[in-house]
């Protein structure tokens, strides 16, 4: 009940489709059964074909986020490059682990395309950077049990975009639904090699 | 208490020269010649291996020395001095960047680390300068995909055709030659010498390098400018060489795991140097 | 028990905090105020641990105005709000946390939009349309949710807070001895009268 990863609760999922990967959260910001904000975004851009879902202790959330901004904005600087997915999810891995015995308290998502071969690419993290390399989905947030279920059961190979956009919507919507602490809207982003789509969703707001 | 006292030994002239990383570049020009030749498939480092006494086992003697798998490097000036800087540079490599990353730095990340050591030198208190100038050689994997090679068309009237479109850099990927100095600048090089008889070979390296060589040509002008200006004889123990090239998959030390790329950089043996230098 | 209330409108931020200031069950005094003036257009509201708000309140207001000072230009509300995070986020991993949570109103110097930031002391930040701390956030939010509109005239504003006071006076337990009331408007910061006197009687 007072773990920090459920104080403030919250929800992200990122899958990997045709070509195209997808990642999305919910925007509430509670404190335990009150919600505070319907306008509290846990997904972050980072490049081109870069993104980072963070949930947990929302403080840690705003502190993460930016200080990958920051990092990322320092290798942009320094290689006169993108950062690439996969070097990115190393970069959050080693960042968190140096924090390894009074970590921020936070599930990270990193979902991506390679820049050189368009290459889906997902992973997550928990709070200490150890890598979860997934070939399909990855969930997160106090509604990670129900989104399993719903990824489980709606996610199939090679979705091509649009169907990849309605199945994350329903995993993620359905989910936050039978979560009391998530939900109150969301933001889905489908990442393909020329172009980014990103949706609001409404959502029920209760 | 006495790193309040410890100034820096580099300070400016009246003439607004910094007359001590003068006399380390004064070192460097005393020092034995090695050159790095970059091609459109590789690059080659060469240098001699001179002993001051034929009692000298050459063997136990290195000039070339591999950084990262795909980053190899040379120098000219104090050998003391570049054994330092190889220290470093193998470290910052993994401290600044494969622990970050987990994966090796780009050429000119790794190059802008070692000179970035090279300039504290020259500003900071109780230290001297190095002696050394040095050749960074590296393959980058590059960020862009791979590019269709719309030349093909273009090069059927007779002209000589490129086998690749990698020119080097981070972003398109491909090989890189740099050259720092004691004073911490570094330049990026098609082909360059540094030391003794840097003059002489860099004018003998203009006149012998055309655009879109290959490594064997390289390796061939590498020798070749070296023979202009070695005072000793050529054999596979007097010279030094090391090459970027195709991934060395026979150096991985194992096989069929998935994904391994043996490393770009590594020595030629004497024996193979000896073969190149039968076919001069 | 203490309670901090914001709300915005159309062109104005209000602040409003209890002015009882309490030790246990003792109430020490009577006309607290729990506010700071960060610069011309920007207000802080603060609750918590009794020596830390004065003393974080008062570090972040000497701060805001040294920025003024050096630049002789304000920083914005918005500004504003990431630097308090920022501190109060390095406080919360340090050795003792301040125990502070705060409400930061203001009104952009340049765009004239009203603002209004909610910060916990885990430095939580959320820009939000109306914000309380405490337990008044249980009896006012949802007051706030009918009636609050983001056209509404200040008027209009110190009406639904008359409402969040009623509710707050029928159902507390402690007296929180009424409200100080501020409003940031493009032309800065004004006290608002407001009636402390007046008896709600419980349900």
């Amino acid at each position: 009940m007072s773990s920090p990863f459920s104080i403030n609760g919250g929800a992200c999922v990122a899958m990997v489709g045709k070509d195209c990967v997808a990642i999305a959260c919910d925007l509430r910001l509670g404190l335990q059964a009150l919600t505070v904000s319907n306008n509290f975004p846990k997904v972050f851009q980072y490049g081109e074909h870069v993104f980072l879902g963070l949930t947990g202790l929302a403080t840690d959330v705003a502190t993460v986020s930016d200080l990958f901004r920051y990092k990322v904005n320092m290798y942009r600087l320094r290689e006169e490059r993108a950062i690439a997915p996969r070097t990115f999810a190393n970069l959050v891995s080693s960042s968190l682990y140096e924090r390894r015995f009074g970590p921020y308290f936070v599930s990270p998502v990193v979902a991506g395309l390679d820049p050189k071969t368009g290459e889906p690419f997902i992973c997550g993290f928990d709070s200490i950077g150890c890598i979860d390399f997934a070939k399909d989905f990855i969930v997160s947030g106090t509604a990670s049990d129900q989104l399993f279920g719903m990824c489980e059961s709606l996610w199939e190979p090679n979705l091509p975009a649009e169907d990849l956009f309605e199945t994350i919507s329903q995993a993620l919507l359905n989910a936050v639904d039978r979560d009391a602490l998530s939900g109150w809207g969301a933001h889905v982003y489908i990442i393909e090699k020329d172009k980014v789509t990103k949706r609001l969703l409404k959502g029920r707001q209760d | 208490m006495a790193d309040r006292y410890s100034f820096s030994l580099t300070t400016f002239s009246p003439s607004g020269k910094l007359v001590q990383i003068e006399y380390a570049l004064n070192a460097v020009n005393q020092g034995v010649t090695a050159l790095g030749i970059k091609a459109t498939n590789g690059i080659v480092l060469a240098t001699e291996k001179k002993s001051s006494s034929p009692l000298a086992d050459p063997s136990s003697l290195s000039k070339i020395s591999l950084i990262t798998p795909n980053i190899g490097m040379v120098y000219s000036g104090m050998g003391p001095d570049y054994r330092v800087l190889v220290d470093r540079a193998r470290k910052v490599s993994h401290t600044n960047y494969k622990r970050i990353y987990n994966e090796y730095p780009p050429t000119r990340i790794l190059v802008q680390d070692v000179a970035r050591e090279v300039q504290e030198a020259t500003q900071s208190g109780g230290v001297r300068p190095y002696g050394v100038s040095l050749l960074i050689a590296g393959w980058d994997e590059g960020i862009l995909p791979e590019e269709e090679d719309t030349s093909k068309t273009s090069t059927d009237d007779g002209e000589q055709k490129k086998p690749s479109g990698k020119t080097g850099g981070i972003l398109k990927g491909g090989p890189m030659l740099y050259q720092v100095d004691p004073s911490g600048s570094y330049f990026p090089w098609k082909a360059t010498a540094i030391g003794k008889s840097a003059t002489t070979a860099k004018t003998f390296l203009e006149k012998r390098y055309t655009e879109g060589l290959e490594l064997e040509d390289a390796v061939h002008i590498a020798l070749l400018t070296l023979k202009e200006t070695i005072e000793g004889e050529m054999t596979g123990d007097t010279i030094e060489i090391g090459i970027v090239g195709p991934p060395a998959d026979h150096l991985l030390g194992v096989e069929g795991v998935e994904g391994a790329k043996g490393p770009r950089f590594r020595k030629l043996t004497p024996q193979e140097i000896e073969d190149y230098l039968t076919n001069l | 028990m203490e309670v901090l209330l914001g709300i915005t409108g159309k062109d104005f931020t209000l602040i409003a905090a209890s002015k009882a200031a309490m030790r246990g069950a003792t109430v020490l005094k009577a006309s607290d105020d729990k506010t700071r003036h960060l610069n011309k257009h920007t207000l802080m509201a603060f609750s918590g641990e009794a020596g830390d708000t004065v003393q974080f309140a008062e570090y972040i207001q000497a701060n805001a105005q040294l920025y003024s000072m050096r630049n002789e230009t304000d920083l914005s509300p918005s500004a504003l709000a990431n630097f308090v995070r920022g501190e109060l986020a390095s406080s919360l991993r340090s050795r003792k946390p301040y125990n502070v949570n705060l409400l930061l109103g203001g009104v952009d110097p340049i765009t004239h939009k009203p603002s209004l930031y909610w910060l916990d002391y885990l430095a939580s930040l959320a820009s939000l349309p109306y914000a309380a701390h405490g337990y008044a956030q249980y009896y006012c939010l949802s007051i706030l949710d009918k009636h609050h509109h983001p056209d509404i005239t200040l008027h209009q504003g110190i009406k639904i807070l008359n409402m969040c006071t009623d509710e707050l006076k029928r159902r507390l337990p402690i007296d929180f001895k009424g409200m100080t009331v501020k409003a940031v408007t493009k032309d800065g910061i004004i006290d608002i009268e407001f009636d402390d006197d007046k008896v709600v009687k419980s349900a």
